[in-house]
């Protein structure tokens, strides 16, 4: 939960999400297309912004695809990279 | 050719709008905000003239500025804030140019991402900061977020960058590339520049006053000033008509001010320009400064021309109350380098 946590401030500070509050965030959130409305370009930041603030690499986005999913799939991914 | 003003757009220190700068060229000046940064082991607070760029609101959605920076959320309003003042947003911007002249470019996404890329290596270096901070961004996001099809330049000659881009905005209009053009001047006033002003200059030597050209008075200032153009006849002149622009060096002898002109100057409160502006000849002939309402950056020369543009409109040399009468207006911008530029401006 405290990466969710971590997940929804720093999606919302780093991708400029200035039109959301994070109580409107959840684990089951989706990052992309009717979800938050992140693009393409917002992939290659997020992998740099979770580079940045978890020290977890994504090098393969067919690996990362999956985590990509939701706020809850991609903290999910961090606490098993981290932890590993 | 002639080229008509059609319409103003402009955030500065003084607010958002033509009528913010009237109210500010009328005598009621903005009072500095703040400019913090780090210097040594201390933390300086500097005055500078910021401009808020919330009108933007007015324009388009937060969610479609959310890879905007300052820099070019600035440009963006002086952009809209052209066209919306000549009646213009709805207007087809298939053969819509735009040209932006800065003297800075986007300086604090710059040092962000040179930052981010020394202290956490290219892999941590932001792609927005990135696509933010290479040198058309601000007229790419203007182009884009418009849908102007027309040329979209960004032209940095530091102090001389307005005078050059409104040579370029000239040539397209009569070179019939396009049917109107966007020209605007931005830069920003950042943590870096903070620091270099307080390095090379040391704080402010008394109240800002850039007509006392010995001293050492400049606020830094930051902001965006857009004029709509069209060639003649096929749009409104309501603030007037560009005649001329000229550029040269003043040690070559390429500076001659009208005979019959009122002179808008562009000095900004540094000695080191200062001490050109002194040596004009121009003992009895009606001259001011406006730098007071917008502050110190180099495209000061856009909010000079978007001043003498206001004075056109309602035939007054602001700050006074005195009617141009069948003067012309000349903005001119000297440059301690010793390059000069002169547009001059007619109703």
């Amino acid at each position: 939960m405290a990466t969710v946590a971590k997940l929804k401030s720093i999606l919302i500070e780093d991708m400029n999400l200035e039109d959301i509050a994070p109580e409107e965030l959840n684990a089951d959130t989706v990052l992309f297309g009717e979800g938050l409305g992140l693009d393409s370009l917002d992939a290659v930041e997020l992998v740099v912004v979770i580079q940045k603030h978890f020290g977890v690499e994504i090098k393969d986005m067919e690996e990362g695809r999956p985590a990509f999913q939701t706020i809850g799939t991609l903290a999910a991914y961090i606490d098993e990279k981290t932890a590993a | 050719m002639r080229i008509a003003i059609e319409g103003l757009g402009l955030v500065g220190g003084f607010g958002f709008g033509a009528d913010a700068l009237r109210n500010a060229l009328k005598g009621n000046l903005p009072s500095p905000g703040t400019l913090r940064f780090p210097y040594g082991d201390d933390s300086i607070e500097a005055p500078a003239f910021m401009a808020d760029t919330a009108p933007l609101d007015q324009f388009v959605t937060k969610r479609s500025l959310r890879r905007i920076d300052h820099f070019s959320r600035m440009a963006l309003l002086g952009a809209y804030g052209a066209l919306d003042d000549a009646g213009r947003l709805d207007s087809d911007p298939a053969r819509l140019a735009v040209v932006v002249g800065s003297g800075y470019g986007a300086s604090a996404t710059t040092f962000a991402f040179l930052d981010s890329f020394i202290q956490d290596g290219d892999s941590c270096s932001s792609p927005t900061h990135f696509s933010n901070s290479v040198h058309n961004a601000a007229a790419a996001h203007i182009s884009i977020s418009l849908k102007a099809t027309g040329p979209s330049l960004s032209v940095s000659q530091f102090e001389m960058s307005v005078p050059s881009a409104l040579l370029c905005a000239l040539q397209m209009l009569r070179e019939n590339r396009a049917d109107r053009v966007l020209l605007g001047g931005v830069d920003e006033a950042c943590a870096v520049l903070g620091y270099c002003r307080q390095r090379f200059f040391g704080a402010p030597q008394g109240p800002f006053d850039p007509l006392d050209f010995g001293r050492q008075s400049a606020v830094a200032g930051e902001g965006a000033a857009f004029l709509l153009l069209s060639r003649e006849g096929q749009g409104e002149a309501r603030y007037g008509y560009l005649n001329d622009v000229q550029m040269g060096r003043i040690d070559q002898g390429g500076l001659r001010l009208p005979e019959k002109s009122a002179l808008v100057l562009g000095a900004d409160g540094h000695q080191g320009c200062g001490r050109l502006y002194q040596s004009l000849p121009i003992q009895g002939r009606a001259h001011v400064c406006h730098a007071q309402a917008y502050g110190s950056l180099p495209v000061g020369p856009a909010f000079d021309l978007a001043a003498a543009a206001l004075s056109l409109k309602d035939d007054r040399l602001y700050p006074g109350t005195e009617s141009l009468g069948d003067r012309s207006l000349c903005c001119l911008k000297l440059a301690e380098d010793g390059n000069f530029g002169l547009v001059s401006l007619s109703g």
